[in-house]
């Protein structure tokens, strides 16, 4: 299976096994740092008073990689956590693919930072031997100290500029895990006293001197142009400087944001649209062709055995129609990007989850070389995937150039943010199960229609890797099925598409384990019984170019369900649910629900997940992500984005649901502990948490949702 | 065109600015405290949380008009070092996942705190009721206040 990964890792990446632009080479730049400095690497500089600063090469967004990823540097270099400092990378030659998302960030910088901290700690032991003239085997490292025979001590901060000018050890010895001292530990978030003290920069929140603010007026139908329009009522608005025309729409620059949103508000009222070829789109449309594709022809993503004679044969054939809406992002902090267009080049400050990639776009909207756009990576008020696009930091840029001369802020508002996302799109699900005579599971088929996420995000291109993409989550079923098919029908919709929290495995992991518990009840058996059946005692399986231990999977099941304690008695009108997923074959998740349903109204009132996501690096922020993970796929029981004359009909949480504090379940989390190297866990949580509770509605009711969102009438 | 006067975080300011501009635009692009965020400019999310001659608002739905003559409070007023209660149960929490809706919350939970020192879980859903965490941190924040409450004064 190519995964949505070998897409992310695309933009800006010279070399895939260079991920990072990790090399070891002393470097002294232009312009910077005394000389006492020690900066082994891209990733970390030590400096004269012993403060360490390390550089996150991925965008921190809440998901603790400015905590984590550090951690992994510090725990090598034995450093004193309370002296270091974190900053961001920029997007250049040492770090050519930042693209954070995939749950991917810890996975793949674990060894180069591990390696990063290693070498420097091996340099300053060597520093230190040298000046005391002993065998650096008489050296160890202890909390930003060296120390040596007969209580000897030097900070590294001491040892800095005599470390630098020693050899970079190529393979330097890395540590047991048994011997952390750092990692494993419950470690707060770096940012978080920067956070409750308001001190955290956002991207809205960056101020330049000089700056202006903008906001775009924009077609609701995306991809409409304005026809015509009179700038003279939003001139005449207190503060607005300019209103200039670019290539998505009419920016107003003003003296501050209320004066560009009052300003735009002018304009629209004096603008009219040709709205262009998606002016017609809308919801109910759409599904009918969905429906229809879900008969007609396909692309395969995954084929064993015969399944259509093995339906055709079977005893007993189950068919089911799920359906998942499209959904926004709806990240707290709109989009934003400010941009200074200077005579030599410019400088953009932008919550990115592509990095490179914005800088590419924006430099090429600029007329500019990539070099010449520095780019300042700030703090995301959300991403999930959202800020993988580009499309806000490219605009600004426009606007920024359009504006002529100083720094330039353009602000999306939440009306802005909701029409103009780039969605996870709308699919439908045509679900096949056939059984023998005994009841065993003979033949399962998946078929998935909808848009395709992966052609939007290649610009309209289809890749040859498009089905299995779009099956993520489907065809990577962990259950061992004589005769199993999954394919993908396409249909074309005009909407841009994006990586949502969970990607196409949100939807497919939600139609193929509620399928599989009708399938359970259908045979009269226990649907965590039915699940490890099915799993049997297989070890690694492959999927194309995925694999997952499906031991693994197993035991996460387990202990959830054991935690759970499933099968006990419940309190009447109450239900349990379960659901399982190898994501991306590397973290594995198993949620078990407990819900009731009174007087129509939909309770959850616990969910117990257990993870196995490799060594656990921090559990207090593994945690977190479990929670919020949960919290994110809850949302989607609820939440939905339609379609009419080509807008969307969603334009705030007043009308997009999101989970609020009273809604939230109690979470409880178990981590399986492992010794297998650390996966991602941001976006795991969020596909079983859907099936999980809708399981359990079954449980509680015998109602069976397979279509989402929930509604009002859904409980009547 | 008249101008406002305001005490923000203890400081006489004045603002010359339009009347029915959303105070928390002054405070953002004005008076440059950004720990005050934009979320939805609806008065649905609770990002732009201050506080009010202490009542929590809504600063995005309190117009400078509204609020000239009045003591308006921000995270950033909230302690000098980040030693108020709700600011320390927040960090022992480890409540913020991305942060950005944070200062809203810790907003609402010192009003909270103020009005009753021991709040009960269903005053707790009532004042958050308002507050949207994309992030889901609502499992820790519930806790963070329960670990607050009592020292707020
Ligand atoms: S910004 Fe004021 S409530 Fe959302
Ligand atoms: S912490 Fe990210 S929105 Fe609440």
């Amino acid at each position: 299976m190519t995964s949505r990964r070998d897409f992310l890792k695309g933009a800006g990446a010279t070399g895939a096994g260079l991920v990072l632009g990790f090399h070891l080479e002393a470097k002294a730049r232009p312009g910077e740092a005394p000389r006492a400095e020690f900066r082994p690497n891209a990733y970390l500089a030590v400096l004269p008073d012993g403060t360490v600063r390390i550089t996150v090469p991925k965008t921190e967004m809440g998901q603790g990689v400015r905590t984590a990823l550090p951690l992994a540097v510090a725990e090598e270099m034995d450093l004193d956590w309370s002296k270091i400092e974190v900053v961001n990378a920029q997007p250049g030659p040492d770090f050519k693919s930042m693209q954070t998302g995939g749950s991917t960030s810890v996975s793949s910088t674990w060894t180069p930072l591990r390696k990063a901290g290693a070498a420097a700690r091996e340099m300053l032991k060597a520093a230190a031997a040298a000046e005391w003239n002993v065998g650096v085997e008489q050296c160890r490292t202890e909390k930003g100290f060296v120390l040596g025979p007969g209580g000897k001590k030097l900070g590294y901060g001491a040892l800095a500029e005599a470390a630098a000018k020693l050899p970079v050890p190529k393979d330097p010895p890395l540590k047991k895990p048994a011997d952390y001292r750092l990692l494993g530990q419950r470690t707060p978030r770096f940012d978080g006293p920067a956070i409750v003290t308001g001190k955290a920069i956002f991207g809205l929140d960056v101020r330049r001197p000089g700056q202006r603010f903008a906001a775009v007026l924009r077609c609701p139908v995306p991809g409409g142009k304005p026809r015509a329009w009179d700038a003279a009522k939003a001139k005449a608005v207190r503060g607005v400087k300019a209103v200039v025309e670019v290539p998505t729409g009419i920016a107003v620059i003003a003296d501050n944001t209320w004066a560009a949103f009052k300003g735009r508000e002018a304009l629209a009222a004096t603008t009219t649209w040709d709205e262009g070829p998606a002016k017609d789109f809308n919801s109910a449309t759409l599904e009918g062709k969905m429906r229809a594709a879900l008969t007609g022809p396909a692309d395969e993503a995954r084929k064993d055995g015969d399944v259509d004679k093995a339906l055709a044969a079977a005893a007993k054939v189950l068919e089911a129609e799920y359906a998942f809406p499209y959904q926004a992002h709806a990240t707290v902090e709109p989009m934003n990007a400010t941009v200074h267009m200077r005579a030599d080049g410019a400088e953009m400050w932008t919550g990115s989850q592509s990095p490179n990639r914005a800088q590419e776009r924006a430099a090429a909207a600029a007329g500019l070389k990539p070099e010449q756009m520095k780019v300042n990576v700030a703090l995301i008020g959300g991403g999930f995937g959202r800020r993988l696009g580009t499309d806000f930091s490219t605009e600004a840029t426009q606007v920024a150039k359009a504006a002529g001369g100083g720094p330039v802020q353009v602000v999306w508002d939440r009306e802005d943010d909701f029409r103009h996302d780039l969605y996870q799109p709308a699919t439908l699900h045509r679900m096949r199960a056939g059984l023998d005579g005994s009841g065993a599971l003979t033949a399962w088929a998946h078929r998935i229609a909808g848009p395709a996420v992966l052609r939007s995000w290649m610009g309209g291109q289809k890749s040859p890797a498009q089905a299995s993409v779009e099956a993520n989550g489907a065809l990577d079923i962990p259950y061992a099925i004589p005769a199993l098919k999954v394919d993908f029908a396409e249909v074309e919709a005009p909407t841009a598409l994006g990586w949502w929290r969970g990607i196409q495995i949100v939807p497919n992991v939600f139609a193929r384990e509620c399928f599989l518990d009708e399938v359970a009840h259908a045979i009269g058996k226990d649907p965590l019984q039915l699940r490890l059946d099915l799993m049997g005692d297989r070890g690694v399986v492959k999927f194309g170019r995925e694999e997952a231990d499906i031991r693994r999977l197993k035991k996460v099941l387990q202990v959830a369900a054991g935690k759970a304690g499933w099968g006990r008695k419940l309190p009447a009108g109450h239900g349990l649910g379960l659901a399982c997923h190898a994501y991306d074959g590397r973290t594995y998740a198993a949620e078990v629900a407990e819900v009731s349903v009174e007087k129509g109204q939909l309770r959850i009132h616990k969910i117990t997940c257990a993870v196995d996501c490799g060594i656990a690096l921090n559990p207090l922020g593994l945690e977190a992500q479990v929670e919020g993970g949960i919290a994110f796929g809850l949302s989607a029981l609820f939440s939905q984005i339609t379609w009419e004359k080509g807008r969307t009909v969603q334009t705030g949480y007043h009308d997009f649901p999101v989970l609020r504090l009273a809604d939230m379940p109690a979470i409880e989390t178990h981590i399986v502990p492992s010794t297998e190297p650390p996966s991602g866990i941001g976006e795991p949580p969020v596909p079983v948490a859907i099936p999980a509770v809708l399981n359990a509605v079954f449980a509680a009711t015998g109602q069976r949702i397979r279509r989402l969102p929930l509604g009002p009438d859904s409980f009547k | 065109m008249p101008a406002y006067q305001l005490t923000v975080n203890g400081r006489a300011r004045t603002v010359d600015a339009e009347a029915d501009t959303p105070l928390l635009w002054i405070l953002r692009d004005t008076l440059g405290l950004t720990g005050t965020k934009f979320g939805c400019g609806q008065g649905v999310c609770g990002s732009c949380t201050v506080h009010l001659d202490g009542q929590a608002v809504r600063s995005c739905q309190t117009s400078l008009k509204e609020a000239a003559g009045h003591a308006i409070l921000t995270v950033e007023g909230l302690s000098k070092d980040g030693s108020h209660p709700v600011q320390k149960a927040w960090i022992a929490e480890d409540v913020a996942q991305c942060g950005y809706c944070q200062p809203g919350m810790i907003m609402t939970a010192a009003a909270l705190l103020k009005r009753k020192a021991h709040p009960t879980d269903g005053d707790i859903e009532d004042a958050f009721a308002d507050h949207v965490c994309r992030c889901g941190t609502y499992p820790r924040v519930r806790k963070a206040v329960k670990r607050a409450a009592g020292g707020v004064k």
